[in-house]
């Protein structure tokens, strides 16, 4: 696929904003979508929800008041596109049936990154991270079957697995040994940096989204999970956002982030099977592809560099949803042990990873445990779906 | 789909001393029986679909003489919410009547079907958000309890799950249209309630 948003013209910005009528999106049916068109609403949201806050933290950081004028009408239009984009999740579905899409995307958008990630290290980082989303799947799964009587199977639709992956309570480490090393801006392949950012993007915003939707539960071990995993969310990102070269400029950052926008909306709308919703893809990348060139201008003109420097030449393959079954098999066959030490990983409980999960359990199981349990009084079993066999830890297999 | 079979409310080992919890789980089972409709075929979906309907009945009735009461009288502006939740369930029995009397296997089954299930989960979210939050703020434990128990009643008196000798197109017409039913269930609750309310 040849695409270079850099040669492509969109809709000129004075033409973006939308009425009422066209925000008034019509939701998917979550008894009958894709799953994956639910995933691929969820990423990017929260891509265009960064995108947002990127944008007001450079305006604060912003003296040149036609500078933050021009920011502002970008925004504008950007936080339309998260209504637009956003509205098309249901009412009618729960916070815990969309945790649970949230876990999907957390699980498969992370391994597919992971697999096609061209650098070791951070290839390194991103299947550590996925073994951890892929055991918060299971545990709001047995959750869900507590609170609603549903299966995730309903929602996942046997294209990711419900099993054990690293166990929740081992992720809570030292905050310090969750900065990893950052990649370098002028030698890294192009599409890391974008990799980077799409995963840093989805994990905020389920962080953000942990923390404001934990508390409308009532049910005192649904309170207390959000909480563990939440805040476990702020260890993803700051492990992610770790990853990103500090040195970039605000105004390479800003083309970084129109130009993923560009790369993402091609991507789901090249895959997307919902005809209605790839009418909203299509559109907002006519309208990225003026973003990106009005942040292209503010990077020549602030920086005096050309963005094409910084840039790939062309689009990068599309970003898929896809199952990732064996793929996540084999790393539960050989990472689900790891930890991390400052910017490593290793095999070991390490003194500070001790003395951390000491202080935080105090001594008592957390409810990433409980909630175990308390399905097994209520079922006498758990809930998995193991669509390709037995778990491939034994220590992991149910007993 | 796993093989692992979910059990109804009332029958799995929670404790039921919730009234909203063993409801909203009964909205879960609801939504599987849908699930099953959908994906079943011939004498399978027909089925499917008498225990659909038998569960709707009992659990719409007892909404309506446990829950709806307790709300109107105890929540402030309960009268507004219940009114707005009984317009919706009438709406969705009407829908609901067509459909028991159309043939599983017949092409205007399946729209119908499906616009019954949006009906009847915009009613159940509804009441997720707008009455039970409020009953669980505004009641007692022992309050909780007991209509909780109710519910159950309801439940025992027309069975919602196959049980061996019921699952027989014959044994399902014993148990009589939807109307008859309902009453049967209201008649249930009723006793439950006298006995322990």
């Amino acid at each position: 696929m040849t695409f270079n948003p850099l040669e492509q013209r969109g809709i000129p910005l004075d033409r973006q904003l939308r009425n009422w009528r066209e925000l008034n999106v019509r939701p998917i049916d979550p008894d009958h979508c894709d799953p994956y068109t639910r995933c691929r609403i969820i990423t990017m949201n929260g891509i265009e929800v960064e995108a947002i806050l990127f944008s007001h933290q450079l305006a604060r950081n912003t003296v040149d008041p036609e500078v933050k004028r021009q920011l502002a009408s970008v925004r504008y239009i950007e936080a339309q596109q998260q209504k637009a984009v956003n509205w098309l999740l249901p009412g009618v579905s729960s916070v815990l049936e969309t945790t649970i899409a949230y876990e999907q995307v957390a699980v498969d958008l992370t391994a597919w990154i992971a697999r096609m990630e061209p650098d070791p290290y951070l290839k390194q980082a991103y299947q550590f991270g996925v073994l951890e989303d892929f055991d918060h799947l299971y545990r709001y799964a047995n959750l869900y079957e507590m609170i609603e009587h549903r299966k995730a199977e309903s929602i996942v639709d046997g294209l990711t697995e419900v099993m054990p992956g690293r166990p929740t309570k081992y992720h809570h480490r030292d905050p310090v040994d969750n900065v990893r090393d950052p990649y370098d801006k002028n030698a890294t392949d192009p599409l890391s940096k974008l990799h980077a950012l799409t995963v840093l993007s989805a994990e905020q915003q389920t962080m953000n989204f942990y923390m404001n939707t934990g508390p409308t539960y009532m049910e005192p071990i649904a309170r207390q999970l959000y909480q563990e995993i939440g805040l476990i969310e702020e260890e993803h990102v700051t492990h992610y956002e770790s990853l990103v070269d500090p040195g970039e400029t605000w105004w390479e950052q800003l083309v970084n982030h129109e130009y993923n926008e560009c790369y993402l909306y091609h991507s789901f709308m090249e895959q997307e099977s919902d005809p209605r919703v790839k009418a909203i893809w299509e559109l907002h990348l006519n309208m990225e592809l003026e973003h990106l060139h009005i942040a292209c201008d503010l990077m020549r003109r602030h920086d005096g560099r050309e963005p094409q420097e910084v840039l790939a030449p062309q689009l990068p393959n599309v970003l898929t949803f896809e199952p990732n079954k064996q793929y996540l098999r084999e790393l539960l066959d050989t990472q689900i042990d790891l930890t991390t030490l400052g910017a490593g990983y290793v095999r070991e409980a390490h003194e500070r990873f001790e003395a951390m999960q000491e202080q935080i359990h105090g001594g008592e199981q957390p409810p990433s445990e409980r909630v175990m349990a308390q399905h097994d009084e209520m079922f006498g079993r758990e809930y998995r779906v193991q669509s390709e066999g037995e778990h491939p830890d034994p220590s992991q297999r149910e007993k | 789909m796993s093989t692992l079979h979910t059990p109804h409310a009332g029958d799995d080992h929670a404790a039921d001393d919730d009234v909203v919890s063993l409801l909203m789980r009964q909205h879960g089972d609801i939504r599987n029986l849908f699930d099953e409709v959908e994906q079943a075929t011939g004498e399978e979906r027909r089925d499917a679909f008498r225990r659909l309907v038998r569960l709707l009945a009992v659990h719409e009735t007892a909404e309506e003489e446990v829950v709806h009461p307790y709300a109107r009288r105890s929540l402030p502006g309960g009268e507004q919410v219940v009114e707005d939740r009984l317009a919706e369930e009438r709406a969705a029995k009407e829908t609901l009547a067509a459909l028991d009397d159309t043939d599983t296997d017949d092409p205007k089954f399946m729209p119908q079907l499906l616009k019954l299930r949006r009906d009847v989960q915009e009613h159940a979210r509804a009441e997720e958000r707008y009455e039970f939050t409020h009953i669980r703020r505004g009641t007692d434990a022992a309050k909780l309890a007991t209509m909780a128990k109710a519910v159950k009643a309801a439940e025992a008196m027309a069975p919602t799950r196959p049980h061996p000798g019921v699952e027989s197109g014959a044994a399902n017409m014993a148990l009589g249209p939807v109307a008859a039913l309902m009453d049967r269930t209201k008649d249930a609750v009723r006793k439950a309630m006298g006995k322990d309310g």
